[in-house]
Formats: C-alpha cells, structure tokens, sequence
C-alpha cells in the first residue's frame, strides 16, 4: 500500500513539474530564417516587456524535429515540410501549420565591368562545379573567372546549393565568405569575379544578371517566375495562440516585413 | 474590402472543391488574377498560395483526403513470420547428451487502430501454446493444426503531449525500456496500467519516466493478496552531438505477494523453492519476493569508424545489471554487449552484429520473465550470445544467432543452442 502511494506521489509530482518548462517562447531551425527570426524577437520584446523569447539555429530540419517534437513554440525553415515529417508529425498527434513570413530571393552578381546581362541556371551551375572557368566560353571577354561563394555554414549557400546548383559541390577554388556584403564587396573590386547575394544586397556596385530570362527583383521573387527563390517558413503546432499569434502577427505586420527587408530578405507587403 | 472579398472567394473556392481536389496550378491562376485585379498583393498571393500547398501536403499525409474509406484510414495492420531451425546440444550433469533439432514457427499480426485523436486500440494475435515467452510454435505432431493465442489487446491514451496511459494487455516497450533481454523476455506482453510521462528539455536532452502496475497473476482460492508488480522506470537520453548519444535509465520493479505464492507452469524452475524436471511444468512456491534495482545504459555512436574508412552505420554499446533487494545471497546479475552494423536491417545488404554477455544468479530475477533462450529462460547461469542478421531483400532477411549457456550452481551442464531464421516483416 506503502508503495502504491509512492507511486501515486511521483506520478504527482512528476505531472505537476513537467509542464512548468513551457512558459516562454522558444523559436529553432534555419539558419537563413536566423536573422529574421532575432530582429523580429528583438523588437517585439521591446514593445512586449512580458514576453521573454529564445531564438537557436540549428537547421531547418532541427526546427522541424523540434515542432514535432514539442520542444519549441516556432520551427524555423527554409524549406517546406517533407512528407515524412508530416507523417511523423501525424503519427504524433502534431497539427503543423505553416507561416510564410518572407521571400528568400538570391541574386547573381557580377564585377559591373562584365558585358554579360543574362545567364542560364545551366551556365550557374557549370561556373559554380568548374566546368566553365573562362568567361569567353559565355560570349563574354577573354577573362578567367573569379568564383565567390558563401560560407557551407550559410543558409544563403544551403538555398543556392539547392535552387541553383541541384546540389551539386562548389569548385574548391572558390572564394568563400562569410556574409553577403562581404560577397557583393569582392565582386565589385575584382575584375571577372561572380557571387550571389541576398536580393537586398544588389547595389549599383555590382551587376545583377537575369537568371533564366528573369531579372531578379521583388515582384520576379513574389511571382516564383525568378528561379533562384523560395519561400521562408515558421511552422506552429496547431493554429498559433497567445503570445505566439501575436508574435507572428508582427513578423506578418507591415512593421514586421519591414524588418524582413532590413536584413535583406523580400518582405511580403 | 476588395482585398477582403477576395481571399473570402479563395477561402469559398478551396473549400467548395475540398482542399485535396484543388490543383496547385488552379489556386496559383486564381491567385494570379486576384494580383491582377489588384485585390491581393504579390505578397499576399505568395503567402496564401504556399500556405494553401502546405495545407493540402499535410491534409494528404494525414489521411483525410484519401478516397479509403475512413475505417481503413484509422486501422493500420502489421506482422511477420518467422521460419526457425534451431539445434540445441545439452551435456546434463551426469554427463549425459542430447541433441535435439527442431523446426518452429512464428506468426504475429497486429492491427492498430485509432479510435480519436488521442486514444489508440492495438489488438495483435501470434502463434503460440501460451508461454508468455514465446510465440514460437513446433513443427510436428503428424502436421497437427497450430495454436492461435491473444498476444496483446491494449489501449493507449495519449492525453497530453507529455502524458500517456496504456492498459491492457501491453506491448513490453509500452512499459519499460531495457538494452538488453536480461530480465523481461522480449516476447512477454505484461498485463495491467502504465503511464507513460515524457519531456524534450531541449533538442538534445528528453527526460522520461515510465510507472506501472501490473497483474502477475490473480489468486481467488484464498483470502491472500494476488502477486502484482510496480514498476518505476525514470529515463533519459542526452545527444552529446549528430553522431553520439546516451540513453540510461533506472527502474525498481517490485514483484510483491510472489512470496509463497505457487509458480507460472511455465517457469524455469530455477528460483528457490521451484522445481522442473525436463519438460514438465514448473511447481512449487516461490520463497521470496523479487524487488529488482536495475541500472541500464546504452551508447550510441553513428558512422563509429568513419575516420578508419569504414562504413559501419552505427555502433551501441549497453549493459544492465539487477539486484533483488529482497534476498541477501544470490541476487545479482548483469549483461554486457554491443551491437554495430545498421541500426535496422530493412533492405539486401543490411547487416548487424551483437554480441551479448549475461550472468543471472539464483533469485536475482523471477524466473518466468528472462529471455527463453538463453538456457531456457533459467537464472543461475552465464551466457555468451553472438547474432548475425543479413538483410535479404526489402524487409526479410537472414538471422543466426549462437547461445553458449551454462549453470553456475553446481555442475555446469552447459548448453549450446543455435538457430537459423528466416524473418519476413509486413
């Protein structure tokens, strides 16, 4: 009998503690949505003293996995849900919904002294893996080229890897850097070089050519004519409530895609 | 308003058809006249479009818009067969031997069905005479019929994320986890209530706990209380990174009233106070209780050789070790192994390797509940055990596994058993 209350005590004790976790708002995954994801809570909690909100990366299907499996308030992706992890979601008793809170739309640029305006994604990817490394074999001048590359760890290179390059590898000699300002910097001062940068980072010192036939910009992106875009996610499991909703309200706010737009992403307003 | 009016009309027109029927390339043209007429903005359009595509991807993945009817949708049917041949060669005490070779079968199916969104009805049946041990069954008796028995009907209710009761006559990994099958015989469907309570503290850490209350067996000759068990089971897995984790826990599981209460006939016969000679039923009364501590721990490294140029999927590495509290001399055991290969051999190719070491002394456990195979199921001996598995195809493959068992209570009389298995998973 002793024991039966020892059971009963722990079950008791161990239903009252368990839930006690979730009180604030933890947002996880993609490393591309990372950004977003800080200002947005950044801003919000100076309008929200109340809400206290943690932001981790970990990659998209870190922030998926951790939806599923209750372990955050928002999984962050850059790309949409698998089917498996629908069905495991299913399996788990989840209701994902998905937020698209912003456009991914990567440009490629080029030194605006090249006289090449357009390029095919096949030529992208034949510059990019190494199979064309002169840009007189693109109609263009004598001249070798200088291939830029983000970093592996950037989200920005996952999405070009994935929608430029059919994930194939990048030519190891590529420059590699770590953000998109330092890519659009090395290409505006050497001669023959070719990056990608977020769509927020084209300047008029470096050359966006048309991809496909499509110029990249802000409409091409929010139209998916551009071919190198993608939507970014946050999922939510069940429809958003509380504090969450409001959150996500503000990132969906004309305030909130403002934000998007700061940190070089296409806000959808 | 006009913007209003017009996700109102993309709400109407995706309802009307059934979201499943809506094509994405009809929302995508509505969507771009709506932008068109300047009721939505590119945005909006964009948001709403791949918002609806990610609700028509989860609908489908759910069931809901399949043409099965929706009993089909609910019910999910699963099983496998087994086709055993299994050679065992005993030296008794007296130095007598015996080689015994047998063909066995074992059939299982299981159907699964999900009566709301919380509460699940699992109903499985399996060859079998009713040994909770097994579900093996014998070639022989001049092509005799085989027995069909009830292997399990639970119910699991799944009330909150973190909280789950399952009742009935349950699956073993329903309740409790364990690396090896050192005290509780895989085969063994345990009767009675778990509630199973569970939290992710953060992606690389899950806290659980498993609490139990199961029937032993039931007693309506007498006044005495019927033997039960309670069973407390705290676990955690930590993740130290992609490729390495740790999953340890710690139960007490407390057989009570076992003490003089008379046998399972299908017990081992190796506790105190049982006796079984050869194949007869197991009689006799147990002397004690059986309160068992039991520590397990199991490591896993993915890729483990990978900087030797080895492709070997994974490696685990456990033990367990028991202590029945309620004895003073004779209480302990312990197993030892590793496993490495594919985590799961699902397809040709597929291969895993274990090995396990265990030693069980007299009343360290209950005699009916460890693995039947390692010298039938009996404490008081040590056991080597090497398996091979080899995938054969998509879910079937090939099975080898060697037990080398002897007693450590008197004479040795060991006994080598091999078995060669054909799997076959559906």
């Amino acid at each position: 009998m002793k024991l039966m209350k020892l059971f009963t005590m722990a079950a008791f004790v161990v239903g009252i503690a368990l839930p006690c976790y979730a009180e604030k708002i933890v947002m996880e995954g993609s490393t591309t949505v990372l950004p977003i994801a800080q200002k947005a809570a950044e801003v919000f909690m100076q309008k929200n003293t109340d809400a206290d909100i943690s932001v981790r990366g970990g990659g998209s299907g870190v922030g998926i996995a951790s939806i599923i499996d209750g372990t955050c308030d928002i999984g962050n992706s850059s790309r949409p849900i698998k089917d498996s992890e629908l069905e495991k979601a299913a399996t788990n008793g989840k209701d994902i919904r998905a937020h698209v809170i912003a456009m991914d739309g990567i440009a490629v640029v080029v030194n605006p002294a090249n006289n090449l305006n357009a390029l095919s994604k096949k030529q992208i990817k034949d510059i990019y893996t190494g199979a064309i490394s002169n840009w007189s074999e693109l109609g263009g001048a004598d001249q070798k080229i200088v291939v830029i590359s983000r970093d592996t760890s950037s989200g920005t290179f996952e999405a070009f890897a994935e929608l430029a390059l059919d994930k194939a590898k990048v030519r190891p000699d590529a420059l590699m850097q770590a953000s998109n300002q330092a890519v659009a910097s090395t290409v505006a001062r050497t001669p023959g070089a070719i990056g990608y940068v977020g769509l927020g980072y084209i300047s008029g010192d470096v050359k966006a050519v048309a991809v496909n036939g499509i110029i990249p910009s802000r409409e091409t992106v929010l139209n998916n004519k551009y071919p190198i875009g993608r939507p970014l996610f946050m999922y939510t499991n069940g429809e958003p409530k509380g504090l969450v909703k409001e959150l996500l309200d503000f990132i969906k706010s004309a305030e909130g895609q403002k934000l998007v737009e700061t940190e070089g992403f296409v806000g959808l307003k | 308003m006009k913007r209003l009016l017009g996700i109102m009309a993309l709400a109407l027109f995706v309802a009307s058809f059934g979201l499943s029927q809506v094509y994405a390339g009809e929302v995508d043209i509505l969507l771009q006249k709506l932008v068109e007429k300047g009721i939505l903005t590119p945005g909006e359009a964009q948001q709403v479009g791949t918002e609806t595509k990610e609700q028509v991807k989860k609908e489908i993945s759910q069931g809901k818009s399949s043409s099965l009817p929706a009993w089909v949708q609910n019910v999910k049917l699963k099983g496998d067969l087994r086709l055993r041949y299994q050679t065992k060669h005993d030296k008794a005490a007296n130095d007598y031997e015996k080689d015994t070779n047998i063909g066995r079968v074992r059939m299982r199916l299981g159907l699964e069905g999900k009566i709301n969104e919380k509460l699940i009805a699992g109903i499985g049946i399996a060859t079998g005479s009713g040994d909770p041990r097994s579900t093996n069954i014998s070639f022989g008796g001049y092509n005799s019929k085989k027995t069909v028995v009830l292997d399990y009907a639970y119910a699991k209710y799944s009330a909150l994320p973190w909280f789950t009761l399952v009742g009935g006559k349950m699956l073993l990994n329903d309740t409790l986890w364990e690396p090896t099958d050192l005290i509780w015989d895989t085969d063994i469907t345990p009767e009675g209530a778990v509630i199973q309570l569970s939290k992710n503290i953060n992606p690389n850490l899950a806290l659980s706990m498993n609490l139990g209350a199961l029937i032993v067996d039931t007693d309506t000759s007498s006044d005495n209380d019927a033997p039960m068990a309670y069973i407390i089971q705290p676990q955690a897995s930590y993740k130290f990174n992609d490729d390495v984790s740790l999953k340890g826990a710690l139960s007490f599981q407390s057989f009570h009233n076992v003490k003089g209460h008379a046998c399972s006939k299908y017990a081992s016969g190796s506790n105190t106070g049982i006796t079984k000679i050869g194949s007869a039923d197991a009689t006799g009364n147990y002397v004690y209780d059986y309160q068992m501590l039991n520590p397990a721990l199991e490591l896993k490294v993915m890729q483990p050789f990978k900087a030797l140029g080895l492709n070997v999927e994974t490696l685990k590495l456990f033990g367990e070790y028991v202590n029945n509290l309620d004895v003073s001399k004779g209480a302990s055991g312990f197993s030892l192994g590793f496993q490495f290969g594919h985590d799961k051999v699902e397809k040709w190719g597929d291969w895993q390797l274990r090995y396990i070491y265990a030693m069980l002394e007299k009343d360290s456990v209950l005699d009916v509940l460890p693995d039947s195979d390692r010298y039938g199921g009996a404490t008081g001996m040590r056991s080597h055990e090497g398996s091979l598995t080899y995938g054969l195809g998509k879910n079937t493959s090939l099975g080898f596994d060697v037990y080398r068992s002897w007693s450590i209570i008197g004479a040795k009389a060991p006994e080598t058993l091999i078995q060669a298995d054909w799997n076959m998973k559906f």
